[in-house]
């Protein structure tokens, strides 16, 4: 399949468009990125990779690059402060037992971890990206090992998590209220159900500075807790490598009743979709 | 010595900096109709060739007076269009309609203050040019080099409130001025020339391309367009595109912000992601439009986005 969004394959396959530079960013991502991005796909060639991979799944795991756990996402971003995202997983991760989002050029590397509770097919989300980078999805499987499902992702403007989304020294801001939480039920195939849920939260990165040159301190949403009238569907762990307002989206095999989200943010503010006074 | 190659390096300064002198955007004005003239901005996405002028620009000339139809996208444009405009003519440009905020129709503005251009634009539209402006002006000289935005600055500006329609006479040559309110922006200016009896109507018509929407009411914007089909003109001048003297071209806007809002409403009333959609590949429906897939890409998350959490 052609087009920039083709690329299910875990793979470094740029398509033409963005060979051909579309939009005119100097140092586009050309012909060489393909050869780039491969390159920088291999974790061997990374410096990083192997210390994050200590040090955000673990020592001494066994861990496998796979191409079919499909990281969705779009080639070449324009604004990268709100990148969307979505990981497909094969039906034999379905029942995974860990998930994390790992950007690796990101000062912020890790964006999210996810254990779930019942069998989970996809998920999706907003990142911010600082610069060009392989993003990965590691998925513990229920057999103890780690698959990873890459994709290379460049951008044309730096500095996702260091420049602020909305700058007042050259635009007027608005803040919205913090904690405002939306969720959203969608029918699929065959009972299957997608449910999106969406934070109102700045998730300051800690990077930023404002006008006046004083570093914004990071502030972020650290755990969203999902559940329905069965009992729990997730745990998510969240860092500030989520865009601000973060949207997250599950696929599940079977439709929740009534989902439930309860959110803590870095501050220790404590935010609901439903009344308080019933328990979690 | 030393005085001599002073002399050279100046010498060699001038010689390799041409491009940035006269005409740096090969400007050539088609006269559409007796003193009514257009600049057909290059039908692509910004690029570092084009330096951002992709929309058009229009001059109408009077007996007194000279108006213009949008700023283009720096105040290097806009220094190249009204040199090109004095070697027509030696009257005052004495009003500059700005269609809307966007940047390639609104960031030359600062140079028609300083000749004392009076500037008509929606007040609304006024705001967002403060508001996003700076923000968009950065962006852009990161994407396409900072040269091109030589002395462009976003500053606010005198603009008188005025009623709509607003009528102005260039001499001879009657203007008439209409606004329409949360179109395919939040107030578009469409300019009509009584005696050529033809209509600038901005970024409400595309020609060939495939229109933008990040900040349209798709709703008025397909009224707005039917008004447009029945009024009166010969010629209509597109914010982007060729000239347009059938009224079925004007359909080609309609159908895509049609096709792209469906789409969008679907898909937000069905938990679908626009990464989703696009992973089918794209619709035969958009593959007629110039800058299709762009725009296809570009403004369906925008719009899914809007319509998701309503």
């Amino acid at each position: 399949m052609a087009g920039p969004f083709s690329d299910f394959k875990a793979g470094a396959e740029l398509s033409e468009e963005l060979s051909s530079s579309p939009t005119g960013k100097r140092n586009t991502p050309n012909s060489d990125s393909i050869v780039q991005s491969i390159d920088a796909l291999n974790p061997k060639n990374s410096e990083i990779w192997y210390d994050l991979q200590n040090n955000l799944l673990g020592k001494d795991i066994n861990i496998v690059f796979v191409d079919d756990i499909k990281l969705i996402m779009q080639d070449y971003i324009e604004e990268a402060h709100k990148v969307p995202l979505i990981v497909t997983l094969p039906k034999r991760l379905h029942n995974f037992k860990n998930f994390v989002l790992i950007i690796e050029n990101n000062p912020i590397q890790q964006a999210m971890a996810i254990k779930p509770y019942r069998p989970i097919e996809a998920l999706g989300m907003n990142i911010r990206l600082e610069d060009d980078s392989p993003v990965r999805a590691a998925v513990l499987g229920d057999n103890g090992v780690w698959y990873i499902g890459s994709k290379m992702v460049f951008v044309a403007s730096a500095g996702g998590c260091s420049t602020p989304a909305c700058d007042p020294s050259v635009e007027i801001c608005e803040t919205g209220t913090i904690g405002k939480i939306a969720v959203k039920q969608y029918e699929r195939e065959a009972g299957a159900e997608r449910i999106k849920l969406k934070i109102t939260h700045p998730m300051e990165t800690g990077f930023v500075t404002d006008v006046q040159g004083e570093i914004i301190p990071e502030y972020f949403v650290k755990n969203i807790h999902v559940d329905d009238n069965q009992g729990p569907i997730a745990d998510i762990t969240t860092f500030a490598a989520l865009s601000s307002d973060p949207v997250i989206l599950l696929d599940l095999p079977k439709k929740g009743q009534s989902v439930r989200i309860h959110a803590k943010d870095s501050l220790g503010l404590e935010f609901f979709s439903f009344k308080k006074n019933n328990t979690m | 010595m030393r005085f001599l190659n002073k002399i050279i390096i100046f010498l060699l300064y001038f010689y390799t900096y041409p491009t940035f002198s006269s005409n740096n955007f090969d400007l050539m004005p088609i006269e559409v109709s007796k003193n009514v003239f257009v600049f057909i901005g290059d039908n692509n996405d910004v690029n570092d060739d084009n330096g951002g002028a992709i929309s058009n620009t229009g001059f109408i000339i009077g007996e007194n007076a000279i108006l213009v139809i949008d700023a283009g996208p720096s105040y290097l444009y806009a220094s190249n269009v009204i040199d090109i405009i004095n070697s027509y003519s030696n009257l005052p440009i004495k009003y500059l309609v700005v269609t809307h905020h966007h940047a390639d129709h609104s960031f030359g503005i600062s140079k028609y203050l300083e000749i004392k251009t009076e500037i008509i634009m929606a007040e609304a539209e006024v705001e967002r040019y403060i508001k996003y402006g700076n923000r968009s002006l950065r962006q852009l000289s990161n994407n396409i080099g900072e040269e091109w935005f030589f002395n462009t600055k976003i500053t606010s500006f005198q603009y008188k409130e005025k009623e709509y329609p607003i009528n102005l006479d260039l001499g001879t040559r009657n203007i008439i001025i209409e606004l329409y309110e949360e179109g395919h922006s939040e107030g578009d200016l469409i300019v009509k020339d009584i005696n050529s009896n033809t209509l600038f109507v901005g970024d409400l018509v595309f020609g060939q391309r495939a229109p933008t929407s990040p900040h349209a009411n798709i709703y008025n914007w397909k009224n707005y367009l039917d008004e447009i089909i029945k009024k009166d003109w010969d010629i209509l001048i597109p914010g982007h595109g060729n000239i347009i003297k059938n009224k079925e071209d004007v359909l080609q806007t309609k159908k895509w912000i049609t096709f792209i809002d469906k789409t969008a409403k679907q898909a937000s009333a069905n938990g679908i992601s626009a990464l989703e959609i696009f992973n089918k590949g794209l619709p035969d429906f958009i593959k007629g439009y110039k800058l299709a897939k762009e725009t296809w890409y570009r403004d369906l998350p925008i719009l899914i986005n809007k319509y998701e959490f309503d």
